[in-house]
């Protein structure tokens, strides 16, 4: 997928990959490259800045801390962090639903739904 | 990150991070805390390509490339970064050396046209004005300023040559200050990130540069003024000629070290 369209829903899929656990910058990557089997390559630098922006959104939280050898910052999920996932979630639910409808194509192959839990559609 | 001499090999994982720290703005915590992430970030990277079977140098130059461009870990776009202290250190640097020896050489050719001065004379250093483009007025103040001339012509002659003398005497020392700043502020900034904020030798390749230009311009003056007016008031042009060409040829002698210091051992 570009990565110019995969921009738009960043902070989304970040706050999802790390509401199945703390994480840090590499980790995150390759989480969202496994749970969308490949399909979600981005400049892995961008990654950062958003993490960074979802941290002072008070969305997540950060803490260094050393894993396998290297002082790492460890980002987890908010509480405010988990409504803001709920409600994105939602959002993009009722998007991408309508979406399908419109296309006359089933939901459920959207993408997305791999790398986000709380996507029913 | 490791330390590394202007000798040792390349290292992509290196000059990645070197890149980012010059480009990176904000205070010096979120600096450095940034760099750590990523320098992290690219070792796992490493690691994984080596485990999966890559070279060293493969590794790293993928997980390089899989980084994307360091603009994307600032969050900004190219034009819109703001140059880093790094940069504005360098360019500072920069422009206080071809400042400086730019003076220093307006300088030098005040030393020159004197010598050409005690060989040829007023007449050859600077021509004087076309009759008519100056008033009686100029000829009294040239003729009060110069009490030893009977004319007004040798007055106007020794007036200019005086001036065009005074300024190089005052473009010389302004130069030389310009380098001893110069000297104090790369002694000053000795960190790395100011080193590599351009490549190694842009300062002396543009002072190369500009000092062969301005030494075609003149020395084309000169010879243009030996043809046309038989060399009367050449000698400026020669003067500033000459001294240009030095300035150029010490700039390619320093590019010339600039260079074998950066080059890989």
């Amino acid at each position: 997928m570009r990565s110019e369209r995969l921009k738009g829903h960043l902070d989304l899929l970040l706050l999802s990959v790390l509401s199945r656990g703390p994480g840090h910058g590499y980790e995150v990557i390759t989480r969202l490259r496994d749970r969308s089997d490949g399909a979600f390559e981005l400049p892995e630098g961008t990654v950062y800045p958003a993490l960074h922006r979802l941290e002072e959104a008070g969305l997540l939280a950060s803490a260094w801390d050393i894993v396998s050898g290297r002082r790492r910052r460890i980002y987890r999920l908010t509480l405010t962090g988990e409504e803001a996932l709920a409600e994105q979630s939602q959002q993009w639910s009722e998007f991408s639903g309508s979406v399908a409808r419109v296309l006359g194509t089933p939901a459920a192959v959207s993408p997305l739904r791999t790398a986000l839990p709380g996507v029913t559609a | 990150m490791s330390p590394r001499t202007p000798d040792a090999p390349a290292d992509p994982v290196e000059d990645y991070l070197d890149r980012l720290f010059v480009t990176l703005s904000g205070s010096p915590r979120q600096v450095r805390h940034t760099l750590a992430e990523v320098e992290a970030h690219l070792r796992d990277a490493v690691a994984e390509g080596v485990a999966a079977g890559m070279t060293e140098p493969e590794a790293q130059a993928q997980a390089v490339a899989r980084m994307g461009p360091v603009q994307g870990v600032t969050g900004r776009r190219p034009a819109l970064t703001r140059p880093s202290l790094a940069l504005v250190r360098r360019l500072a640097l920069t422009a206080a050396l071809i400042g400086g020896a730019g003076f220093l050489a307006i300088g030098v050719a005040g030393v020159f046209a004197r010598l050409l001065l005690t060989v040829k004379g007023n007449e050859f250093l600077t021509a004087p004005w076309p009759a008519g483009t100056y008033t009686r007025a100029d000829c009294a103040r040239w003729l009060a300023g110069n009490p030893g001339t009977h004319s007004c012509v040798t007055a106007m002659l020794a007036d200019h040559v005086g001036d065009f003398l005074l300024q190089a005497t005052a473009a010389g020392l302004l130069g030389l200050i310009a380098l001893a700043a110069y000297l104090t502020l790369r002694q000053r900034w000795q960190d790395r990130g100011t080193l590599i904020a351009l490549p190694a030798g842009t300062a002396e390749a543009l002072g190369a540069a500009l000092a062969a230009l301005a030494a075609v311009v003149c020395l084309g003056q000169a010879v243009n003024t030996e043809m046309v007016q038989h060399g009367v008031g050449a000698g400026e042009a020669w003067s500033l000629g000459a001294a240009a060409v030095v300035a150029a040829v010490a700039f390619v002698l320093a590019l010339r070290r600039a260079l074998r210091r950066a080059a890989p051992a």
